[in-house]
């Protein structure tokens, strides 16, 4: 089951792989190299937020989870579902129904991560008085986390300190089973996950020795097997008929719902590049007076998580629709909600910290600061050689990227193909030399069809 | 070794951007995150002066072993009271540099505050020149 042998969930298939680079081109964090005719992730700086991920044309990078097989017997096994798996069915399908479909794959509880929600307000309120830096930046989304450790070292103290809700809901989980009598040891949590990032923060979690989660699984392979039961039946299924969470709880893994439990000025920023400009402006002190930033990588936040099957619009209407039916049931029942997981708040206070988050050195050139120097200085005397086109046919995304390979001995001047022109010009290297290049960054034989054609 | 950027004055959809390439660049050294914070703090401020006072400006940044060096040099009307723009609030910056929300008479008691040595020298109607160092 747990085995920590891997800190990143994103992976490259090389067996699909075609280095066709597309990968390269996106990646917030300059994560991706080609070499030998594949792309490879360096992990250092690789954040699992999954970009590379949607846009790669082979199908060969995934997002490497626990799975379904693993399922212990002998153990009770309960399946943490957050509310956009159930977004991605039509409204239709009431959500007892589709949390019902999950537990038939051979669980025997399901419960939904958004109930801890209800908790998560209340620690944003005691957070608020209790943390006096500003702004705090949200702990939620772990690509937003990593990427402040790899990319804004210095904000990495204003993270928020506590844990993401699913993994409130998993330690809730465990204190109310053991309170029912069940041996802890035979108790298995799995997590359906929208993303790549959340696989990675179970694995290797950032703040925490330890996940309270033990098993992942990818959201489509739980999508698949949940639209089967539900696609077959034609009865229209029992619904709640109660509130068991406050209403909006439901919206908290999309964009806006968050900041509006943290008091005071507060932005929610959705997508990579909107989170990377405003994080840019934050960090030379641009920007002041906020005091909460929610961030998610995904646009439209966990709806548009990279193993979401459906479309995260939809997705979006659908929560929206089921946050006013639980208003409904909420109202009927005088305003109350029933949610079990509030019987535990106080211990949860408890154990809903982490430790602070610190910098990732995926930037580095050196330890050593004079050595770092000398380095610096050779990537700008090569800066004035290179094109600055960032035409990636070294194999890094950018001219300055590939500078820094080259002073970190990665990479050679020569793979810039401007700058084998001007050494072939100059007798410095035979165009056999060239080609052998070509072909320890592209790959064997991939010049081959253009040696052919007539 | 000295990496230079140009500043061009009155340009506030760019403010913001040459103090932006120094930090990209100073995040490759073993610099403790307290540290990048000052000086990028300091940079951008100093910065932001030239583009709400001057017609423009040259930033050099010097990376030592030991310390990072800045020298902000511009053309433009320079100070005619060097104590009093030091003083916190005070700003001679103009109703529609104020508007955006600049102009708050806080840019030189910042980068005071975030360096560990600042001189500013200034012939009024000529230009000023704004030396700095953050020590590592």
């Amino acid at each position: 089951m747990k085995e920590s042998s891997y800190a990143h969930s994103i992976q490259i298939d090389p067996d699909k792989c075609v280095g066709c680079s597309h990968c390269m081109r996106v990646c917030s964090t300059q994560a991706i190299r080609i070499a030998d005719g594949y792309a490879r992730i360096q992990s250092e700086r690789c954040i699992d937020c999954g970009e590379c991920f949607r846009v790669c044309p082979q199908r060969a990078i995934y997002a490497r989870h626990d799975g379904l097989s693993s399922l212990p017997s002998g153990h009770c096994k309960i399946a943490l579902v957050p509310s956009v798996f159930v977004g991605q069915f039509s409204t239709e399908y009431s959500a007892t129904q589709v949390l019902n479909a999950v537990k038939q794959i051979g669980f025997d509880e399901v419960f939904e991560v958004e109930q801890a929600v209800d908790f998560m307000k209340e620690a944003y309120r005691s957070e608020a008085e209790t943390n006096p830096l500003r702004p705090l930046i949200s702990s939620y989304c772990p690509a937003i986390v990593r990427l402040i450790q790899v990319q804004y070292p210095s904000l990495t103290g204003q993270i928020m300190r506590l844990k993401a809700p699913h993994d409130i809901a998993a330690l809730y989980l465990r204190k109310s089973k053991e309170a029912e009598g069940l041996d802890p040891q035979k108790l298995t949590i799995y997590y359906v996950t929208p993303c790549a990032a959340k696989i990675a923060a179970a694995r290797a979690p950032v703040g925490e020795t330890e996940s309270p989660i033990d098993a992942t699984v990818d959201m489509t392979v739980v999508y698949n097997r949940a639209a089967a039961t539900l696609y077959g039946r034609k009865k229209k299924g029992l619904r709640k008929t109660c509130a068991d969470m406050d209403p909006d709880s439901v919206n908290w893994s999309l964009s806006g719902t968050e900041k509006k439990y943290f008091p005071g000025r507060c932005l929610a920023i959705d997508g990579m590049d909107n989170v990377i400009e405003f994080l840019e402006k934050l960090e030379s002190g641009h920007i002041s007076d906020i005091d909460f930033l929610e961030m998610r990588a995904c646009d439209q936040g966990c709806a548009g998580g990279v193993l979401c099957p459906g479309n995260r619009f939809l997705a979006v209407e659908r929560l929206e629709h089921r946050q006013k039916r639980l208003q409904k049931l909420k109202e009927a029942n005088r305003g109350k909600v029933k949610n079990p997981l509030m019987e535990y708040r106080e211990i949860l206070h408890t154990m809903s910290g982490v430790s602070p988050v610190y910098p990732r050195a995926g930037l580095l050139l050196d330890q050593d600061m004079e050595k770092a120097l000398i380095k610096l200085q050779r990537i700008e005397r090569m800066m004035t050689c290179f094109p600055g086109f960032d035409c990636g046919a070294c194999g890094a995304p950018g001219c300055r990227n590939l500078a820094e390979d080259i002073v970190k001995n990665r990479a050679s001047i020569s793979h810039c193909v401007f700058v084998q022109r001007v050494m072939e010009k100059n007798s410095k290297l035979s165009p056999d030399q060239a080609f052998v290049i070509i072909e320890k960054i592209w790959g064997k034989g991939r010049l081959d069809k253009y040696m052919h054609k007539k | 070794m000295t990496i230079e950027y140009h500043i061009k004055g009155g340009d506030f959809s760019a403010a913001g951007s040459a103090s932006s390439e120094v930090k990209k660049t100073l995040k490759q050294f073993n610099i403790s995150p307290f540290l990048l914070r000052r000086v990028a703090i300091a940079l951008y401020e100093a910065e932001m002066n030239v583009v709400a006072h001057a017609c423009k400006g040259l930033m050099s940044v010097d990376i030592r072993p030991s310390c990072i060096c800045v020298v902000v040099e511009d053309e433009g009307p320079g100070i005619e009271d060097i104590e009093k723009a030091m003083e916190e609030g005070f700003s001679t910056a103009t109703d529609e540099v104020r508007q955006m929300g600049f102009g708050a008479g806080m840019g030189l008691p910042n980068i005071r505050k975030n360096s560990d040595g600042m001189k500013l020298t200034s012939t009024p109607g000529t230009g000023t020149r704004l030396e700095f160092t953050v020590n590592i």
